[in-house]
């Protein structure tokens, strides 16, 4: 091999296969970031979303032994019904920000499979 | 107190700069002047994080800083590390540790002639000015309150846990090492001419950067695996990404570093890296101060992250333009042959891994970020993107690494090779079959018989004598990474969960292991309660020994916080939420995960190779002396 060859090769293989491992991997981990007023335009979608809103005060039921927690997350425009099927997170009731990524089921509730909160504390006090 | 941390602040950042332009040759200084002028910087600058930890442990509210992040009931060595409970005293952590590395140039010998080391210290202190300028003038940690509470806010309970203590220091640590590298490639590169013995300079910072960030990565995982909410030890949250890319290519650099001096564009290959690694320790901040990205750690935004990403491409653009003037110094056409089995190529093999590795790691982190400009919709790639991209490469390169001392470093023959080799092949194929036949699946079997490969191979090697190429260190930190690897390999895929709700007295059975719950006990302390369990807990009819998970409502917190109980075994780790209680009922949520104390064992024995590294350098050979002393009389 020449030199020029092995340099191509050495580089071209790798690219290649990284392309083919990261477009294999892509279908089922990709999540589209849509805001909670976007979602209700939404056709049904098999997609995972991921959705950013605030809490609606007064929404949350949480039933502490299946665990399974129910909310509504809304923005200025809309909001979601939202069930999770887990425990219920320390700082739910005051997190700023809840973040969740899941699908829509038939009938127009969103199943949360990731729960994220921002808190204005976590790390940092209000700047 | 907040006027002594201005004055000094202010006063380092003069001697700073004085020493910056006299090492840059902007006015003639006697060297021992210059040098006087970098350590009274260093010297007012541990006195002003000095006036800030006093101000933190008299409880001096009049600080905003300190009344964010501190309260009077807090231990003290939570006060202490509630210095870099924030941002701007994170920076100030940050510029003290790159002054003690610039102390550390300064006092090395080798550099002090020709005044080398005034001339690397250049390059630092341009670091430390634009730190402390930062500081000063916009994260500033001595901002004073006008109207001072009688009490602080207290320190987020999640951030009160030996994690919060060491981890980020030893973040700090490696990102600041990987600054010497850059430093000193820069400052050899300056002049026109000179000799090569700056790639050797270099070795021992690059290690002892590499074992930092390690230690501070791992130490971070830890203690994102004891904190309830953090998603175990590694999630592929950007911000654990952002420790994790410098650390995959300063790996590279670490073994480009190792290669043959006879090896073509190994010294370019080392500039890249060099550069890449330093850079991205600039990128992670940027990443987890602007905002830019989603993440658990959800840091404050502001100006600090535009500011960090005009200082990276001021980097890389200032690199650039530097390796191509200098090109006839990094470029060297001599080289070698070696064959497709042998240590030199898979060291070049392993690095173009690593470097896949990063650029899928960075793709996955950015893709947010990328869509969002090509698409105008964002798009997450959650952990199975990682997972999935990155393990096959991982095991390629763990294979790789096992092989590292079987091959010789340029030509093998096959016999030889057969002979070093049957015998890790027969075990790791051997721990491969079992694990998959008694356990399934298919990617975790095959890491550990990888790992048990690698294993024995090395362990072979150090019988080896004299026919041994790998130096111990280099042995163990490879034996470690492998250890670890089974751990990882183990807790990912042979894991178990079970959510119970059970009535005091009752006994629940949960694999191998009988778990019993006798009630909820309560404690009061100054600011706080706590409710929580202690279960006993056994395995066939053995007491093994007790789980204790609590809940803490804090006075002055709106939210709890909760305690998780975590027996851990060689075998596997038994992990314990109190999720919730009505009345003596109590809502447990159990898990197991496979072999998770292998993962700190094995950072153990990493530890411990790279410090033999650092304290026993191999005896130069004399090849090795000759190009020194050639090198010497340019």
């Amino acid at each position: 091999m020449t030199k020029k060859v092995k340099i191509v090769v050495f580089s071209l293989l790798p690219a290649l296969f990284l392309g083919w491992l990261a477009f294999q991997a892509f279908e089922n981990s990709a999540a589209y970031y849509y805001t909670i007023s976007e979602t209700s335009a939404l056709e049904e979608t098999d997609q995972k979303l991921r959705l950013k809103g605030q809490l609606v005060e007064g929404s949350v039921d949480y039933n502490s032994s299946i665990p399974r927690l129910e909310f509504s997350l809304a923005d200025q425009d809309a909001q979601v019904e939202a069930v999770y099927q887990g425990v219920l997170p320390d700082n739910f009731h005051h997190a700023q920000e809840v973040i969740v990524e899941g699908k829509f089921n038939t009938q127009g509730q969103f199943l949360v499979s990731k729960l994220m909160l921002q808190c204005p504390s976590k790390y940092e006090g209000e700047e | 107190m907040h006027y002594l941390g201005l004055i000094t602040l202010y006063l380092a950042l003069g001697f700073a700069l004085l020493a910056l332009l006299a090492g840059a040759g902007l006015f003639r200084l006697a060297p021992d002047l210059a040098r006087k002028a970098n350590s009274c910087s260093v010297l007012t600058t541990a006195l002003s994080t000095l006036a800030l930890v006093v101000s933190f442990l008299t409880d001096n509210f009049e600080l905003a800083y300190v009344a964010r992040n501190s309260a009077r009931s807090l231990p003290v060595v939570y006060k202490i590390s509630a210095l870099w409970a924030g941002q701007s005293g994170s920076l100030l952590l940050w510029l003290v540790i790159i002054s003690l590395f610039s102390l550390a140039v300064q006092g090395k010998r080798s550099f002090r002639e020709k005044d080398f080391d005034l001339r690397v210290n250049t390059v630092i202190n341009a670091v430390r000015v634009l730190f402390m300028i930062l500081l000063l003038f916009v994260s500033s940690p001595f901002e004073s309150l006008a109207d001072p509470p009688i009490n602080g806010q207290g320190l987020n309970p999640m951030l009160q846990s030996l994690g919060m203590v060491i981890h980020p220091p030893l973040l700090f640590l490696g990102f600041s090492g990987f600054l010497v590298p850059f430093a000193i490639m820069t400052a050899a590169l300056w002049k026109r001419e000179g000799g090569d013995d700056w790639l050797e300079e270099v070795k021992p910072w690059a290690v002892l950067a590499w074992l930092f960030l390690t230690a501070g990565t791992v130490t971070g995982g830890h203690w994102a695996y004891t904190e309830l909410g953090w998603g175990g030890y590694w999630a592929w949250d950007p911000v654990e990404n952002a420790s994790l890319l410098p650390w995959l290519t300063g790996t590279a650099l670490l073994h480009a570093l190792h290669l043959g001096r006879e090896q073509a564009g190994r010294k370019l290959w080392s500039y890249f890296l060099t550069v890449l690694t330093f850079a991205l320790t600039i990128f992670g901040t940027f990443l987890t101060r602007s905002g830019v990205l989603d993440s658990v750690h959800a840091f404050s935004g502001g100006a600090l992250g535009s500011i960090f990403l005009a200082v990276l491409a001021a980097i890389l653009l200032f690199s650039l333009g530097l390796a191509w003037v200098r090109r006839d110094r990094l470029l060297d056409l001599e080289t070698e042959e070696h064959s497709l089995l042998s240590l030199t190529f898979a060291i070049k093999a392993g690095s173009v891994l690593l470097l896949l590795l990063f650029a899928a790691v960075f793709f996955g982190t950015m893709f947010p970020l990328i869509s969002r400009t090509l698409t105008g919709r964002e798009i997450i790639l959650d952990a199975g993107f990682f997972n999935q991209v990155t393990v096959p490469i991982f095991l390629v390169l763990f294979l790789l690494m096992g092989l590292a001392p079987v091959l010789p470093r340029k030509q093998a023959g096959t016999a030889a090779l057969w002979r070093k080799i049957w015998l890790p092949l027969f075990v790791g194929l051997s721990v491969g079959l079992y694990t998959c036949f008694t356990k399934g699946g298919g990617a975790a079997a095959l890491a550990c018989a990888i790992a048990a490969f690698g294993l024995v191979a090395h362990v072979k090697s150090l019988a080896g004598g004299k026919e041994r190429r790998l130096r111990l260190s280099s042995v163990l930190v490879h034996m470690g990474v492998l250890v670890m690897l089974i751990g990882v390999a183990g807790s990912s895929a042979y894991t178990d969960s079970v959510f119970v709700s059970v009535e005091p007295g009752e006994e629940i059975q949960f694999g191998p292991y009988v778990v019993s719950y006798m009630g909820l006990q309560a404690r009061y302390g100054i600011d706080r309660y706590s409710v929580g369990t202690t279960l006993a807990v056994s395995r066939e009819g053995r007491e093994l020994g007790e789980l204790t998970s609590e809940k803490t409502f804090w006075e002055n917190r709106s939210q709890p916080s909760t305690e998780v109980g975590i027996l851990s075994t060689v075998r596997e780790d038994l992990y314990l939420n109190l999720a919730g209680w009505e009345g003596q009922t109590a809502q447990l949520h159990l898990q197991r995960f496979a072999l998770v104390s292998w993962i700190w064992f094995g950072s153990g024995i990493v530890y411990l190779g790279a410090a033999l590294g650092l304290l026993a350098p191999k005896p130069a050979t004399k090849a090795d002396k000759q190009v020194k002393a050639w090198s010497r009389t340019f």
